[in-house]
């Protein structure tokens, strides 16, 4: 079994004809991450969902570990693991005993549960704080758990619906980690949802952007960045008044970028960075002294930008990293 | 003075809208009582002239409706403190404080709108009873007393809503007072005599204001129409309004002073 | 394979029916009720209408006549709250985290069935020492033994009555509607009074209501009175809840994850 996720045409449609999920293709290969990127309402929890068996398509198929989804949940239940969005775990019971009921789930005997239980603990660091109520934990401690009762029997793929939504950056940075070391030790499959770019850049070997439902660019984040163009040198001159030359020099190098901070000069660099040392030359030639320079890299933010026409952060408030919290209600 | 008349009436006006707009604010009020009045009234009737200490009447409906009158004033009161503590959850009580209208006003137009419709609740549920055999004694002069002295009461309960949520802020914590009413209710004579009880239990009616404040509001049905009795009643109102309303000026106060 | 299966329904319902309880034990908003309410039933209803006890209700006291209503109305309760924790887990997402494992649907049924049924033992446990406080006679070992039966019988159908709504409904917003209906079915049938005592439309609801015969098999013995007349009809009534009821929530279950 070589493909851990196969999915041809996958719809969800809810009451009143919405299709949250419009005809989803995907293929992720056993061991990989896999970053699923796209803005809130764009499909990835109901994606998720109905590859986690919680939710029956519409339309279409998918496989999960070589079983269907709507055929043989069964079988595809006890390959999985599952973290879902919100990190939905009791307040008024205890980290040890969240990981007893998980592994009783999961078929576990007691003597099992308990050494399960207990490895992974240790392994998420949460060891100190396993016989407190869960309610009295931070945000990055519940992510943890929540990942640690994901992985109780050892899933051959593990589903993590935005498992940094809200986390501070140093819990953010912890999480990664850990999926990072799964991934490498166990070979564990990873499927991941994010509104983040920096996590899907960071963690996932491929990504696909979803917008609308549909699948609207996939690949590593290295072609993807590649496709959007080459970087863009952008310039301040020391003199405010010789921008126009300024951006007169680095035309010659490359076409202009329009969308630029004010009061700079831009171009694409089609050399990249081997060519930045030759269009420094050309300006100090040209008598226009630099105050900055820097060489932007295309970042998955602009694929976003290229294949949506919207930004992904930044918009609205409500996206960026510490906001991205408390949006309940939303299951229907 | 006039224009806090006009203010009270005018946000009066918005708490008696939202009560209607809301079923979950009036339904248990309507619904509750009248059932309890009606499985009571099938369960008793025939009973009820057996028991020994039961005074005469024609039927228990004759007996219950004070009891129901009163239940349903309570419940009303719940749900209007409910209501209020939205209001402070909400933000719209600061919006109100910050405000020119005086604070007086703050209070009275909760305690207007939880008249008014005691005062129509009242007459809907004896009006129900009439319907269903029951004969005011009393006549009209009983039928106003009964519905005025339902009207009044109105005033001590509403009190006890806005104090709790004053107090407490949290809609939740206000309905979670309910049992607490209607276990002062039980332990009264609200349902049946005091005469038929015994034991702690009836020390317990004989001592609860609720006893005596029902049985002024009964006797204007049962025997006829009785000034003294009202009395009785209108004190027991006054004494109780005293503690809430000014307990809720005093919370009033407390809570404007820690903004 | 159908042996196994079995196991793991029992082992995984057995868990959930233990979260179940600790999640009780460990809410004081839904462990104090619990078993406050019960007593006060007891104690207000026994307490306000002891006149009745004059009357042909049997051959006890009125205390002991309320004996088997509160342990009903303690059971009903608990049954509730198994609908209400699983309209919670619903909202919270706990649900997803069974329903995305392996574990035997029915366990999420069958985990709060078996809660239910155990709470209400308990609710029992303290109704009866309450009574045997107040001076009632224990009825013996097998009448105590369906005094049992009938409260955790009724218990365990009306948690599959409100698991069915909460599977439906989705939304913790559906609790009133399952208490509103327990309570209903429960006052409708022969709570206060006899049927011998009752008349008009509450004698026609009570002969047909199911928890008429729960509760005439409880009194039966809680009374002393003869007994396996009116104790067959009570274990009709709770396998005729229970088969419906049951298919009511498997239902409700079976529509999981498909809207």
């Amino acid at each position: 079994m070589n493909e851990a996720i196969v999915a041809h045409g996958l719809v969800r449609e809810f009451k009143g004809g919405i299709r949250a999920v419009d005809g989803v293709d995907l293929e992720v290969r056993t061991g990989e991450v896999y970053g699923f990127l796209g803005p809130n309402g764009a499909g990835k929890s109901t994606t998720v969902r109905m590859l986690a068996t919680l939710l029956r398509p519409t339309g279409g198929t998918a496989r999960v570990a070589g079983f269907d989804v709507a055929h043989e949940a069964h079988a595809v239940r006890r390959a999985i693991g599952v973290a879902l969005q919100d990190a939905a775990i009791d307040p008024f019971m205890t980290g040890r005993e969240l990981l007893r009921l998980q592994g009783v789930l999961h078929g576990l005997s007691r003597a099992d549960c308990r050494a399960t239980a207990e490895r992974l603990l240790e392994r998420v660091g949460l060891t100190e704080a396993a016989d407190r109520r869960v309610g009295t934990y931070s945000g990055g401690m519940r992510r943890r758990l929540d990942l640690a009762l994901a992985l109780v029997h050892e899933p051959v793929v593990l589903f993590l619906d935005e498992p940094t939504t809200g986390l501070d950056p140093t819990s953010r940075l912890a999480l990664w980690e850990e999926v990072r070391r799964l991934n490498a030790e166990a070979g564990t499959t990873v499927f991941l949802t994010t509104q983040y770019l920096e996590e899907a850049d960071q963690l996932a070997g491929r990504v696909g952007i979803i917008d609308g439902g549909r699948i609207v660019a996939e690949g590593t984040p290295q072609r993807l960045k590649a496709e959007v163009g080459d970087p863009a040198l952008v310039i301040t001159p020391a003199d405010p008044e010789r921008r126009d030359a300024a951006q007169e020099v680095l035309q010659r190098f490359g076409p202009e970028v329009e969308a630029r901070p004010p009061g700079t000069a831009a171009a694409r660099l089609p050399g990249g960075a081997a060519r930045v040392a030759e269009a420094v030359r050309a300006l100090d030639e040209a008598g226009i002294p630099t105050a900055s320079l820097d060489l932007h890299q295309p970042t998955l933010d602009d694929v976003f930008v290229e294949k949506t026409g919207r930004r992904l952060e930044g918009h609205g408030g409500g996206e960026s990293p510490a906001a991205g919290r408390g949006r309940r209600g939303r299951r229907r | 003075m006039s224009l806090a008349l006009r203010q009270t009436w005018a946000l009066a006006r918005r708490a008696i809208a939202g009560t209607f707009q809301v079923p979950q604010s009036w339904f248990p009020a309507l619904f509750f009582p009248l059932l309890l009045m009606a499985i009571f009234t099938a369960s008793f009737d025939r009973g009820i002239a057996f028991i020994p200490g039961f005074p005469k009447v024609h039927g228990y409906l004759d007996f219950g409706i004070s009891g129901t009158v009163l239940q349903g004033v309570l419940i009303g009161g719940v749900t209007s403190g409910a209501f209020f503590a939205g209001d402070i959850e909400r933000g719209f009580f600061d919006r109100l404080v910050t405000s020119p209208v005086s604070r007086i006003v703050l209070l009275t137009n909760r305690l207007a709108a939880g008249v008014l419709l005691a005062a129509c609740q009242a007459t809907l549920f004896v009006l129900i009873g009439v319907a269903f055999g029951v004969r005011i004694e009393g006549g009209v002069p009983g039928f106003l007393t009964l519905v005025g002295l339902a009207a009044l009461l109105a005033i001590p309960i509403g009190g006890l809503g806005i104090l709790l949520a004053l107090r407490t802020g949290s809609t939740e914590a206000v309905q979670g007072a309910f049992p607490l009413f209607f276990a002062f209710m039980f332990f009264s004579s609200a349902f049946f005599p005091r005469e038929t009880m015994s034991g702690w239990f009836r020390t317990v009616a004989d001592v609860n204001p609720i006893s005596h404040l029902v049985e002024g509001m009964r006797a204007q049905v049962i025997e006829g129409f009785r000034p003294g009795a009202a009395a009785i009643s209108l004190a027991v109102i006054a004494g109780f309004a005293v503690c809430t309303v000014g307990g809720s000026a005093l919370a009033l106060r407390r809570r404007l002073g820690a903004v | 394979m159908a042996g196994g299966t079995l196991a793991r329904t029992a082992a995984v319902s057995g868990m959930l029916a233990w979260r179940a309880i600790i999640l009780v034990r460990r809410m004081p908003s839904v462990f104090i009720p619990s078993l406050v309410m019960p007593l006060f039933i007891l104690v207000a209803t026994s307490g306000a209408f002891h006149g009745v006890g004059a009357l042909p209700i049997g051959t006890g006291s009125y205390l002991a006549f309320t004996i088997p209503f509160a342990t009903v109305m303690g059971a009903g309760f608990a049954g509730v709250n198994a609908g209400t924790t699983l309209a919670r887990d619903i909202e919270g997402g706990f649900l997803d985290r069974l329903v995305s494992s392996p574990a035997p649907r029915l366990s999420l049924v069958a985990g709060p069935f078996t809660a239910a049924g155990m709470r209400s033992l308990f609710t029992t446990t303290v109704v009866l020492i309450a009574g045997t406080i107040g001076g009632v006679t224990p009825p013996g070992l097998i009448g105590t033994v369906i005094v049992y039966v009938m409260a955790a019988g009724f218990g365990v159908a009306t948690s599959l009555w409100s698991m069915g709504v909460a599977l439906r409904a989705r939304t913790v917003q559906a609790a009133p509607l399952m208490q509103l209906v327990v309570f209903i079915a429960i006052f409708t049938s022969v709570a206060y009074a006899p049927r011998e005592l009752q008349h008009g439309w509450l004698r026609t609801v009570a002969d047909w209501n199911p928890v008429t015969r729960i509760l005439e098999a409880s009194r039966a013995t809680e009374l002393g009175g003869a007994g396996w007349g009116e104790v067959w009809p009570g274990l009709g009534a709770i396998a005729l809840l229970l088969a419906v009821l049951g298919v009511w929530a498997l239902t409700g279950l079976r529509r999981l994850g498909r809207d």
